[in-house]
């Protein structure tokens, strides 16, 4: 009976000495811990604290990237800038065991280094209000949005005009702003520019619609040529080549039409010649002064 | 029998404490139709596209269009269901549909790293508080921020590695590309 008493206490003490030891290992497991630092910026690396002993799996994914890496258990995980090159949230994952330990990272987006610029139309007509739009969108030098503010400035320039200039905060990694179109025409200049960082667009500026149209007749071989003066708009630019002047010939029976295009700035047609009738001239939604033939103008 | 069956008692409690290695079980499975599974029918004209609420009460300088909203709330949803397939897969090819430019060549490396390492991510999407918060003056560009309630899944291989459950907020920029509305940059913010 003794004998097996002490057999029966020997077997409780193998079974506490293994419960213990089991209480023991998953303490050892549930005590790795990782640690990453409140603040990274883009591309400046960081380094990862561990604790406990041994060998674990650390996992890193995130925007971009993806990593697994066997480390040991105490010493530090160093990451490097192009481990941590895009902005955003990154998952550390320290795996001993069957025991995971996860942590956050949020990566910064570095300071502005780069903008993408849109500038709307390519081509506008002459002293337009608010005809030009430029957007920009600044990030810095690893294509992450730089989302703090800072500052944009636009710049509008045709020939030796002086420029427009315009200093926009950029919100949310946005600035944009609004611009009146020149009275010159010609190839405008735009540019958006951060620090020395510069963007640059055309936008075709071209002459609004004409203004003053005038034309005048003269006989011609087989009826009456009428020809416009150098067709202009307000500001005094040419209207562009390959713009349509319409001729309308009326003589209260018949009616004839002949649409020109301006060739070198002027516009010129052939109509019957009709005693009597009434000439006139309009392109787009200018129209201009009347010749009657044979009579006044 | 007696010893036996402490010892049974015992084996019991190490696994359960995790001494072989066998710790969160439960977590070692996989969620079995992660990205489509839980959100099916939530994106309206998308199959198993994310809920998509869009807010745009407070966009500058343009005001958004009816049609464009709904466009936004569509393809901003599509996008994200793109995204999930593609992590889960593994399919940078599953991209170019709703991604462009620095966001599809960000999650085509991350894709491609993935790879190399034997990881896939598995997003269970719960859906997405969108504002609209600038819409271009001629209207090709929108930035929104987006609330999202997401579940990720880290899988080394077969077996998940963590699983988190996050409110993130996310800055998206959108153009317009070809018919649709793509994403250009997908950016997680504080």
């Amino acid at each position: 009976m003794s004998a097996a008493g002490g057999t029966s206490r020997n077997r409780y003490g193998l079974a506490a000495a293994l419960t213990a030891l089991a209480m023991l290992m998953a303490h050892a497991a549930a005590a790795q811990q990782l640690r990453v630092p409140d603040h990274v910026v883009a591309n400046a690396g960081a380094t990862l604290t561990t604790s406990g002993d041994g060998s674990a799996t650390f996992y890193l994914v995130g925007p971009g990237t993806a990593l697994k890496r066997e480390v040991k258990l105490g010493e530090a995980i160093e990451l490097s800038g192009a481990d941590l090159r895009n902005a955003g949230r990154y998952s550390a994952i320290l795996k001993a065991g069957g025991n995971a330990q996860a942590a956050s990272l949020l990566v910064a987006p570095a300071q502005p280094a780069a903008i993408n610029f849109m500038a709307r139309p390519s081509r506008v007509p002459v002293a337009a209000h608010d005809a030009i739009s430029g957007v920009a969108f600044v990030f810095d030098d690893y294509k992450n949005l730089v989302t703090s503010p800072a500052q944009v400035t636009f710049n509008l320039a045709v020939g030796d005009a002086a420029p427009i200039t315009r200093k926009v905060e950029a919100r949310e990694g946005i600035a944009w702003t609004r611009l009146d179109s020149a009275r010159k025409a010609g190839a405008a200049q735009f540019v958006a520019s951060i620090g020395d960082t510069n963007v640059r667009r055309v936008v075709q500026q071209v002459a609004s619609d004409p203004c003053g149209l005038r034309f005048h007749t003269a006989p011609a071989k087989n009826g009456v040529t009428v020809e416009t003066d150098p067709v202009k708009d307000c500001s005094g630019n040419p209207v562009p080549d390959g713009t349509i002047v319409t001729f309308v010939e009326t003589d209260g029976r018949t009616r004839s039409t002949v649409d020109a295009r301006i060739k070198r700035g002027i516009a010129q047609a052939e109509l019957p010649a009709v005693p009597g009738a009434l000439i006139t001239v309009a392109s787009g939604v200018a129209t201009g002064n009347e010749v009657r033939l044979g009579g006044g103008k | 029998m007696k010893f036996k069956l402490r010892l049974m008692i015992v084996v019991g409690a190490l696994l359960s404490l995790g001494f072989f290695g066998m710790a969160a079980a439960q977590d070692d499975q996989p969620a079995k139709g992660a990205v489509g599974g839980l959100v099916s029918g939530a994106g309206g004209a998308v199959s198993g596209a994310p809920r998509v609420t869009l807010d745009v009460s407070s966009t500058a300088p343009r005001q958004v269009e009816d049609t464009t909203e709904r466009a936004i709330v569509r393809d901003y949803g599509r996008a994200w269901h793109d995204m999930a397939d593609a992590l889960a897969q593994n399919r940078a090819d599953l991209l170019p549909a709703s991604f462009v430019g620095i966001a599809q060549q960000k999650l085509a490396d991350r894709i491609a790293a993935q790879q190399k390492s034997g990881l896939e991510t598995r997003i269970v999407d719960h859906g997405h508080n969108v504002q609209a918060i600038f819409y271009s003056p001629e209207g090709s560009a929108m930035e929104l921020h987006d609330t999202a309630q997401l579940e990720i899944q880290v899988l080394d291989g077969s077996s998940v590695v963590n699983t988190q459950t996050v409110t993130a907020r996310y800055t998206a920029l959108m153009t317009v590309a070809e018919d649709r509305w793509k994403v250009r940059v997908l950016q997680e913010t504080q």
